[in-house]
């Protein structure tokens, strides 16, 4: 295979985006493991709610679908809130294994529910700016993919000035850190974990969206594999390290593209699972993962 | 200390002991009510292949440990099983015993990373090998599995022997009995014993000189063996193996009949499958189709949060609430 | 004591759903039909036009009296059953030994999934009932000789037929035309990419390709074979290896969700100017829609297109079935549904000829059976049987797309076979051929 330099930029410039869908994927399933220390199974079918709701939108309004983006956000942050009230906050420390099996409960409950509301036929979301591509430094660019690396990055961005400058933000680190003591400090801790929730499941939507305005074919059994993939980055990254997690990402990312071209594209799946067992023999908390707890 | 009750099922032990004789009795005897009806055999072997394979998995619980990748296990039982009876010719009621070591094997090499997992990490560890090994049978071993294609399996009973369905019934019963009692023993003994002091407390137990890797990795292989076993009776039963064996949905029906049944019971797994098949089917025949999903899902999540001890803990519970009511009357 | 109680009420309650399933007429009054359609599950959207298409044509032929009997001396109507094969290898064993013991059905059509196929023919062959198999793609199905596949034909496409068909295509169409517009020498040979889906549909066609490459010598040379995960995502990579390996053509096989981002990622973003083709399942409505500008001059398999239709003895009956459809469930019924519309119609037809209900009477009548072509185009133009595997035969076209203004979508039209075309294979400006 010919190695240009081209070619990596190129390639790197793919990854930057695939990554995008994975970061705020997994940086959603961190701040909930943070905060609340347990972990969504079903994030992914969050991922697909948000591209159905983008979805259902474009196709009563006509708008540009990155718009849409700002009124299906605060649909799903809804639907997150909905979810841990009802379903994760009755069992907040009755188990780890029944965090995971509820899980499994809402996966069906929400990927049938979508199949009813919206049929399990394909569908595709067509981005205006589809057939646009910059030329930079010699490398092609889809406009597409420059808006979502944009977006990613402004969200990212408004999220740590949320954590960092706001009282709510710091309540929530607080919590995160140290859950009794911020009782303690009059925090109201069961709000954090709606909020937490909520926040992680709009990061799942805003990546469901961008994810079919890219030119992907959804349905409503859509989420699984990237969130897979996801978990796969969080936990080899170690669960609750933001840094972890865009290391794990860079690993994953290499690792998948590698398998391909040595292995054949059957092996991708399987290669990802692979490292991530590798890692967890070697660290059985992941790369940045806590060792207490 | 560790109450026995909680290990093996929930009521009195005259009223445990009624149960099993009347789920026994019912299961030899309804196929004979109905007379040879292929339909009901039909669903009556596989809900009993489930109740081998769910208690299997269940069987894992009792250590703490979870699994979301059982269906590595199940395949493997199935694929060992179907390979080695086409190749030598040797009954199906052997090569099961040989497709679960073949499971357990792999179980072993599995539980030793597993056994030191975070939950959350052993779900997705036993997720992720169910991927692997189905990649694996696919690729490196397409010669002998068939790849994609699958191979055919002999069937338990030949269809040449008269009544051989019942005669296939009656034995996947027995190997039930067989099975469940082997664990109600196990749970029993000094093991079982082990089992609830890891789950309850591993510190405590580390400190009374209890080694939890050592029994979690036993946990594993027995559930891991069975699974196999229980996977290899499908496969005989169905004439086919295909690498679709190795699907998640495969891996978590298991999961959802251990639960509404009963978490870490041995009566759980059994009332589980029995309930949710009917429950199942039964919706079908109201001609629901992705309403049935739902409500799996949401009587799942239902049971988790309501009755964390599954659907056999449903007489004590309403017969607790009945007495504080009384009670509040008073 | 509670709890034992509870579990017979649950047991006998369900057995009385059970049996709640069976009234029915006296047997000999009614021809019933099993149709074994994944109503749930993984396949359900393709289980939905089964069920409506068999409903479809069994309306039909009861509105016309329903089905000559000639033991009866009079005209039957057909019932359909449904069995639901919940996607699943288990649904599928339950449903069909359901529709056998208890709802006592006369014959089978469907089934999709080859998989799901394979794991309940035990039970149709041990039950001796005429199946007519309308989707699983799999070759394997009637060859198996571990059990006996006398009862079972198979009314689709397998990867055999339809992998040779594309690849003759390209051979007889699309290799001359490359050579003449570049001046390439006439013996040069087709470069010819694979990317196939990791499943038992990919690896059938992978299979398929060579056999005819080898059995018919052609002058076909594979640089590369590349496969994907099924419901993979981001095909970048594999598609920069085999740009790399400098491709004339490349046949992929996927499903049409992987099939819209392989074209659009390789024309976007590879900038992999090359004919793509794709296999038959993906001529739907949704694929035209999903690929937008970049399935222009791509080449589409079909068996039954929504927007084209092969001029000649096909069209009225395509005609009328797509229109009733659309007008009775409304939509496209897809290339599933067709089949088992045929389907039920070749039952109807085995049961006249046969004259009577009797299983083995219908199977011999079906392996025997010549009646003329319906919606889909056959070889012979009729629709039979082959004596060694029960396969019928399927003449499949091949079509090219292109974007047409009005309906902001691409169309397309047939290019192969040369009786059936509606205009000529082209290669587009854009086109770069492999080297020479």
């Amino acid at each position: 295979m010919v190695v240009s330099s081209d070619l990596i930029i190129q390639v790197m410039i793919w990854g930057l985006y695939a990554g995008c869908i994975y970061i705020l994927l997994a940086t959603g399933l961190n701040l909930i493991f943070g905060v609340m220390k347990i972990v969504n199974f079903a994030h992914g079918e969050l991922l697909m709610l948000g591209a159905y709701i983008t979805f259902t939108f474009y196709a009563v309004s006509g708008f540009n679908p990155y718009v849409l983006l700002a009124a299906s956000l605060p649909i799903l942050i809804l639907i997150g809130v909905i979810i841990e009230r009802t379903c994760f906050r009755p069992i907040l420390g009755t188990g780890k294994l029944n965090e995971i099996f509820i899980s499994i409960g809402l996966i069906y409950i929400i990927q049938n529910a979508a199949a009813m509301i919206w049929s399990d036929e394909w569908r595709t979301i067509h981005s205006p700016f589809e057939h646009i591509t910059l030329k930079i430094f010699g490398v092609n660019l889809p406009l597409d993919y420059l808006i979502i690396v944009i977006t990613t990055i402004s969200i990212l961005i408004i999220l740590f000035l949320f954590m960092q400058r706001t009282r709510l933000g710091k309540a929530m680190r607080a919590t995160s850190q140290n859950r009794k003591g911020a009782m303690l400090m009059g925090i109201n801790v069961e709000r954090m974990d709606m909020l937490a929730f909520g926040i992680g499941a709009g990061l799942a939507g805003a990546a469901g969206t961008l994810w079919v305005v890219s030119g992907q074919v959804f349905n409503p059994y859509m989420g699984s594999i990237p969130a897979v993939k996801a978990f796969a980055i969080v936990i080899i990254g170690g669960l609750g390290s933001i840094p972890g997690a865009i290391i794990g990402g860079l690993i994953y990312g290499i690792a998948e593209n590698f398998a391909i071209l040595t292995l054949g594209g059957a092996w991708k799946d399987a290669i990802s699972f692979i490292i991530l067992i590798l890692v967890l023999i070697v660290r059985p908390t992941g790369i940045f993962g806590e060792s207490a707890e | 200390m560790i109450d026995m009750n909680k290990t093996l099922g929930i009521g009195s032990k005259r009223a445990r002991l009624l149960g099993v004789i009347l789920l026994l009795l019912l299961a030899v005897t309804l196929p004979l009510i109905f007379g040879m009806n292929l339909y009901l055999l039909t669903v009556l072997v596989l809900m009993v292949i489930f109740i081998i394979y769910a208690s299997s998995w269940n069987f894992l619980t009792y250590t703490g440990q979870g699994s979301l990748g059982h269906a590595a296990f199940f395949g493997l039982g199935g694929y060992a099983s179907a390979i080695v009876a086409s190749a030598s010719g040797l009954s199906p009621y052997i090569t099961i015993f040989i497709g679960g070591g073949m499971a357990a094997l792999v179980g072993l090499f599995i539980g030793i990373i597993c056994v030191r997992l975070k939950e959350w990490f052993l779900a997705m560890v036993t997720f992720g090998f169910a991927i692997i090994i189905q990649t694996l049978m696919v690729s490196q071993f397409a010669d002998i599995s068939g790849g994609w294609d699958g191979i055919a399996a002999p069937r338990l009973v030949p269809s040449s022997i008269p009544n051989y369905q019942l005669i296939e019934y009656y034995s996947i019963v027995l190997i039930a009995v067989f099975v469940i009692l082997l664990f109600y023993f196990i749970l029993k003994s000094k093991i079982g014993l082990a089992f609830a002091a890891i789950r309850e407390n591993e510190i405590e137990a580390r400190a009374a000189g209890i080694d939890p890797v050592k029994y979690r990795l036993f946990a594993f292989l027995v559930s891991a063996y069975f699974s196999g076993v229980a996977g290899a009776l499908e496969i005989h039963n169905l004439g086919y193996i295909t690498p679709e064996i190795f699907g998640v949905d495969i891996s978590f029906w298991p999961i959802i009949y251990s639960i509404s049944g009963g978490l870490g019971t041995l009566a759980g797994p059994i009332v589980g499958t029995i309930f949710i098949t009917f429950i199942w089917d039964g919706l079908q025949s109201f001609g629901l189709t992705y309403l049935r999903f739902v409500i799996i899902g949401l009587l799942l999540v239902l049971i988790i949060i309501f009755l964390p001890k599954g659907l056999i803990s449903l007489p004590d519970k309403i017969k607790g609430y009945l007495g504080k009511r009384q009670k509040k009357v008073q | 004591m509670k709890r034992t109680l509870g579990i017979l009420f649950i047991v006998f309650i369900s057995l009385v759903l059970i049996a709640g399933c069976t009234e029915e007429k006296p047997p000999g009054e009614e021809l019933k039909i099993g149709v074994v359609a994944s109503m749930t599950g993984s396949a359900s959207t393709t289980g939905k036009d089964i069920w409506q298409s068999a409903e479809l044509a069994a309306d039909e032929i009861n509105a016309d009296g329903g089905v000559y009997v000639a033991d009866l001396g009079k005209k039957v109507p057909i019932r359909l059953v449904q069995g639901d094969d919940e996607s699943t290898r288990e649904g599928g064993q339950k449903a069909v030994s359901r529709m056998i013991t208890q709802d006592n059905v006369d014959i089978l059509v469907g089934g999709f999934s080859s998989a799901v196929v394979s794991a309940h023919q035990q039970i149709v062959a041990e039950h001796k009932v005429p199946y007519i198999i309308t989707g699983a793609s799999t070759p394997i199905i009637t060859r198996r000789t571990d059990v006996d596949t006398t009862y079972m034909f198979h009314h689709a496409p397998t990867c055999d037929d339809s992998g040779s068909q594309i690849i003759l295509f390209l051979d007889d169409t699309v290799r001359p035309a490359i050579n003449s517009q570049y001046n390439f020498s006439a013996d040069r040979p087709l470069r010819l990419a694979i990317l196939y889906q990791d499943s038992p549909y990919g690896k059938g066609h992978q299979t398929a390709i060579k056999n005819t490459i080898t059995n018919s010598s052609l002058n076909i040379e594979i640089v590369a074979e590349e496969a994907f995960k099924m419901g993979e995502s981001d095909y970048r990579t594999v598609l920069t290896s085999i740009k790399n390996t400098d491709p004339d053509v490349i046949y992929v096989t996927a499903f049409l969700n992987e099939q819209i981002p392989i074209e659009t990622q390789a024309m976007r973003d590879i900038g992999l100017n090359k004919i793509f083709t794709a296999v038959e399942p993906n001529d739907d409505p949704d694929f035209y829609k999903g690929v937008g500008t970049y399935g222009d001059y791509s080449i589409v398999q079909s068996r039954f297109s929504p927007y084209t239709v092969p001029k000649g003895p096909t069209e009225a009956a395509y005609n009328k079935f797509v229109t009733d459809f659309d007008k009775k469930y409304g939509g496209f019924p897809g290339m599933m549904g067709v089949a088992t519309y045929e389907g039920v119609y070749i039952a109807a037809k085995a049961v006249e000829d046969a004259g009577t209900l009797n299983k083995t009477a219908v199977r011999d009548a079906l392996a025997t059976i010549r009646m003329p072509q319906m919606v889909e185009n056959m070889q012979d133009q009729t629709i039979s049987f082959s004596p060694d595997c029960r396969e019928s035969k399927f003449e499949l076209t091949m079509e090219q797309l292109y974007w047409d203004e009005s309906a902001k979508e691409t169309r397309p039209k047939i290019v192969w076979p040369e009786g059936l075309k509606e205009t000529s294979f082209v290669l587009p400006e854009w086109y770069e051929p492999g080297q020479d």
